[in-house]
């Protein structure tokens, strides 16, 4: 360049007719010709082997399919663009075929729960009880009902335990300064690692076996406790780290006292994540079977009583009704799959609300 | 090892796409009514630059009028936004970049970019980043010590880190980081480099050794950097293009020209209260 | 009362807890925060005390024998049953859920990874039971087929090899039914972790012209490889102990043990053990067996999980 060169619009003409466009989107006609190519070569063949062979249709879009397209992929990704792209190929067919694959799976179980439990659905199904009803009693007759209010009182003890104790255990970690709080979080971690199974042996092991107590609510609830804490816990810590840190110094600053700040300041600033976490920790544990058959056994009336008898929830419920030789029997599980599932479905939805409500996320 | 043998196997690299030398009288890179859209909202209007071979280019202008933005379109790195969007031509060696059946990743290996902060790879060794760019490319070289030699020195590095080449890439001081990301980047063999404001995260004292290295490469290859510093630009460039958005209104080039000339002698007022510091 | 000459170092701990306020508010919840501690040294202190009798009465035999009939009682077909469909479970699960977290974030367009992302998490919030009933009566019965096929064609292969023609209750479809349940927890975890690969690093390898799958290989996986391995351990821990899912699907079968043959019939669980024998023991002596199996079975889960969390947090800090 000879010497400085102003901008003047008026030297650009185009400049008004300019469209925004997107010229990395245009391919080639060769690039299109490939695309379309290796699409509809592995299709015809998997097409024409569902219609012509007897192999069930996993096999195929297994066996075949996949492996087809990868390659003609492949074939693609090296013709256009060359070898190093090879590896491309592979990855992106094989990670959409892992979408595809989970989509699947998630599809067919809400589709079986949807379609079979809907022809339990009755208001029958959903208050009465089993208490007169065997295994062949075609439906219209029985239901859930027990089993709904077995897993609320369950559920709702062993949340009365595990809520307060849980949010106290994250405050631990974070509010106070001591040396066990590495400790503490270490012991948490671990204990969310517990198999239900096992939360519901050692219940038996100390409370039941020993006498201290029944068969009961009241002993599955706390088999379920040990299940909720470390969730309540972990999440409330998650939370309760957001409240940031001026809230705290500015409340001491106006003579306030640690507990005061903590109870006063951070907990209620940190509302919704607690909320949040009691709500995780109760989805956690609704659909747990193992606990309540080692502790709470089974019973097919309506039980009120947290202390005194066996009680069924809605876990138990499926559990008893799958493998039964009558089909209404296991319609009826299907059906209490679908409530249970409803339950499962709204905590989650609570929680996702919640979350995104809440300020600074 | 020599150049040579680079270069011979560079052409078997590029032969397809690009000839080695620009046509006679062609500028290694060039930008032809260049429009720039995020959504509908234009940011950048009409930018006409021209980059001849083995010269140091600088862009710029206040914050926020699409310096960074255009420098993207160069080496296509702007497509990866979402709601981006693009008018015009940009030229390397006479052929668009943007034409369909070019591979955006062989205009990479072509045109690199440094960043505004370093980011050398940490999981990696000081060796293992200068060689990086050839691992993620899939390019294949045999001569991995004298590569890493070489680039290291084109990048003034060589002498501060010759003895501990195995040692990890997070260990070095910000200065150190960002000549050894200079230092990958060579390792690919652009013809072009982007820089986007490269010392701004830099001690002055990184800078000056920056601005060495930039001095020295730009008799290999063509430098095009951004710049909020404008000391910087009269120490290092040979042109520069001042840009400027007002208000509301997408960014442009005001002026650009030798670097002598913008600084001395600017034709438009608004170039001569920038550079005196009126404003930005 | 302070020296003159040297200076005295004032005493600044005890003033933050002589408030009587903060003394109880501290005391009370570190009372609360020790319970997880309680309960895990609760449960090891309990069942083990049931295991002590058990294994003197049944000696070493109790863990490398396999049989339950009294009076002989060995759980080795459980434990090694407990591991094999763990890894089949893995076998499965690891790949489906990297590929799938990759998809979700680098392939897939924003609003399609929201979406995808929340219904992992709805998967991950589908009780076990609900998926056994739907392994009971959808899955195993299409994956006999499938066994039926893989036995046809691949036979020759130790693994799929089947004598009794019996395809139901195998390991395959068990540890099927694991990986389902395994997929969405590696899924949350693995698709964090690949989201935090920081930006500049990705900035920097697509300016360096590299493929996704490079890029996949020399910077995402390796930033990430700590919390992907935590994210397997903790999937593995949740495979280790489940119970229901794996009661309708697995035959339990003591004696032979099934080594290898995945898609024959018969395979063990710790945990689907005990639940299936409860109901039926007889007498307090088969209920401490089973008690006895539940300690064991906490320590192999404990033992996982603690070094999935080791990996997780060491790695955590040293990325940062």
């Amino acid at each position: 360049m000879s010497s400085t060169i102003v901008f003047d619009a008026e030297t650009i003409p185009a400049l008004t007719e300019q469209k925004p466009q997107t010229p990395w989107g245009r391919r080639t006609g060769k690039f299109r010709l490939v695309v379309v190519l290796a699409i509809v070569i592995p299709a015809l063949i998997v097409g024409s082997l569902f219609m012509f062979s007897t192999l069930p249709g996993a096999v195929i879009m297994v066996a075949v399919y996949f492996p087809l397209q990868i390659i003609a992929t492949v074939l693609a990704a090296i013709s256009v663009r060359g070898t190093k792209s090879a590896g491309d190929a592979v990855i992106i067919v094989s990670a959409i075929g892992a979408t595809i694959f989970s989509g699947i799976v998630l599809i067919s179980l809400l589709w079986s729960i949807i379609t079979k439990g809907i022809q339990a659905m009755s208001t029958a199904f959903i208050f009465q009880n089993n208490e007169y009803i065997s295994p062949s009693t075609p439906l219209g007759y029985g239901g859930i009902g027990h089993a709904v209010l077995g897993t609320v009182l369950i559920v709702g003890i062993s949340a009365l335990i595990a809520v307060p104790l849980g949010v106290m255990t994250a405050l631990y970690i974070t509010e106070v300064r001591g040396r066990a709080v590495p400790y503490v979080r270490f012991f948490v971690q671990a204990m969310s690692g517990v198999p239900s199974v096992v939360a519901g042996l050692f219940i038996l092991t100390v409370l039941i076996l020993t006498g201290v107590l029944n068969n009961s609510a009241f002993a599955a609830g706390l088999a379920y406790s040990i299940l909720m804490l470390p969730t309540v816990a972990r999440t409330a810590e998650e939370v309760l780290k957001l409240v940031p840190e001026e809230l705290r110094t500015g409340a001491l600053a106006l003579g306030s006292t640690r507990a005061r700040v903590a109870l006063r300041v951070v907990v209620p600033a940190a509302k919704t994540g607690i909320i949040t976490a009691a709500i995780l920790g109760v989805a956690r544990v609704v659909g747990e079977t193992a606990p309540l058959l080692l502790t709470a056994l089974k019973n097919d009336k309506t039980v009120l009583n947290p202390f005194s008898e066996p009680i069924s929830a809605l876990p138990t419920y499926i559990f008893t009704n799958v493998a039964q030789p009558y089909p209404d029997a296991v319609l009826r599980a299907w059906g209490a799959a679908l409530a249970l599932m409803v339950i499962v479905a709204v905590l989650f939805t609570v929680t996702r609300v919640l979350s995104a409500k809440r300020p600074g996320k | 090892m020599s150049t040579a043998e680079y270069d011979e196997v560079a052409v078997q690299e590029l032969e397809s796409d690009f000839a080695i030398e620009a046509p006679v009288g062609q500028a290694e890179m060039e930008t032809r009514d260049v429009s720039v859209w995020f959504g509908k909202r234009k940011v950048l209007e009409g930018v006409n630059i021209a980059f001849p071979r083995n010269t140091v280019t600088a862009l710029i202008g206040p914050s926020g009028c699409g310096k960074s933005t255009f420098i993207r379109t160069l080496n296509r790195l702007h497509e990866l936004i979402p709601s981006a969007a693009l008018a015009g031509e940009v030229l390397y060696k006479g052929q668009d970049i943007y034409a369909p059946e070019i591979d955006p990743v062989h205009i990479r290996l072509n045109i690199g970019m440094v960043f505004q902060k370093p980011n050398p790879f940490p999981s990696m060794t000081i060796r293992g980043n200068v060689l990086s760019g050839l691992k993620l490319s899939g390019m294949k070289r045999s001569n991995h010590d004298d590569i890493v030699e070489e680039t290291l020195t084109h990048a003034g590095l060589w002498n501060e880190v010759k003895d501990r080449l195995n040692h990890a890439a997070g260990d070095l001081s910000g200065g150190q980081q960002q000549r050894l990301v200079i230092a990958r980047a060579l390792a690919v063999q652009p013809d072009v480099l982007l820089m986007d404001e490269p010392c701004s995260a830099l001690d002055p004292g990184s800078t000056l050794k920056i601005e060495e290295t930039i001095r020295e490469l730009s008799n290999d290859i063509t430098i095009i950097i951004v710049t909020h510093n404008m000391q910087q630009a009269v120490r290092v460039a040979d042109n520069t293009a001042f840009f400027l958005a007002t208000d509301g209104n997408p960014g442009h080039v005001v002026e650009q020209g030798p670097t002598t000339d913008i600084f001395g002698n600017p034709q438009d007022q608004r170039t001569l209260d920038y550079v005196n510091g009126r404003f930005g | 009362m302070s020296d003159v000459e040297a200076p005295v170092l004032r005493d600044l701990q005890s003033a933050a807890t002589s408030h009587r306020g903060d003394r109880i508010f501290n005391r009370t919840i570190a009372a609360a925060a020790f319970t997880a501690l309680i309960v895990l040294g609760g449960i090891t202190i309990f069942l083990g005390a049931q295991a002590i009798p058990v294994l003197q009465q049944q000696g070493l035999a109790f863990l490398t024998t396999s049989e339950w009939n009294p009076p002989d009682y060995g759980i080795w077909g459980m434990l090694y049953g407990s591991v094999l469909l763990a890894i089949i479970a893995l076998v499965i699960a690891v790949p489906a859920s990297l590929l799938l977290s990759v998809f979700m974030v680098f392939l897939a367009p924003k609003p399609l990874a929201t979406v995808l992302t929340n219904l992992v998490d709805l998967m991950a919030a589908i009780p076990s039971v609900i998926i056994g009933l739907w392994a009971f009566y959808v899955l195993a019965p299409v994956s006999e087929g499938w066994q039926q096929l893989m036995n046809q064609y691949l036979g020759w292969i130790p693994i799929f090899q089947n004598d009794s023609g019996n395809f139901s209750g195998t390991p395959f479809t068990a540890g099927f039914v694991l990986a389902i349940m395994m997929i969405p927890i590696v899924t949350s975890v693995t698709r964090e972790v690949l989201g935090r690969t920081p930006p500049e690093l990705i900035n920097a390898s697509e300016a360096l012209g590299c493929s996704l799958w490079s890029m996949l290989r020399y910077v995402a996986l390796p930033y990430g490889r700590g919390g992907l391995v935590g994210g397997v351990m903790l999937g593995l821990g949740r495979a280790l102990g489940e119970t229901i899912a794996v009661f309708f699907v697995l035959k339990i079968v003591f004696d032979p043990v099934n080594y290898y043959k995945i898609i024959e019939s018969g395979g063990g669980s710790v945990a689907t053990l005990i639940v299936s024998k409860f109901g039926e023991a007889s007498g307090p002596y088969e209920t401490q067996l089973l008690l006895a199996a539940g300690f064991f079975l906490f320590m192999m889960t404990l033992v996982v999980n603690v070094i999935a969390n080791l990996i997780v947090n060491r790695t955590g800090r040293l990325q940062s």
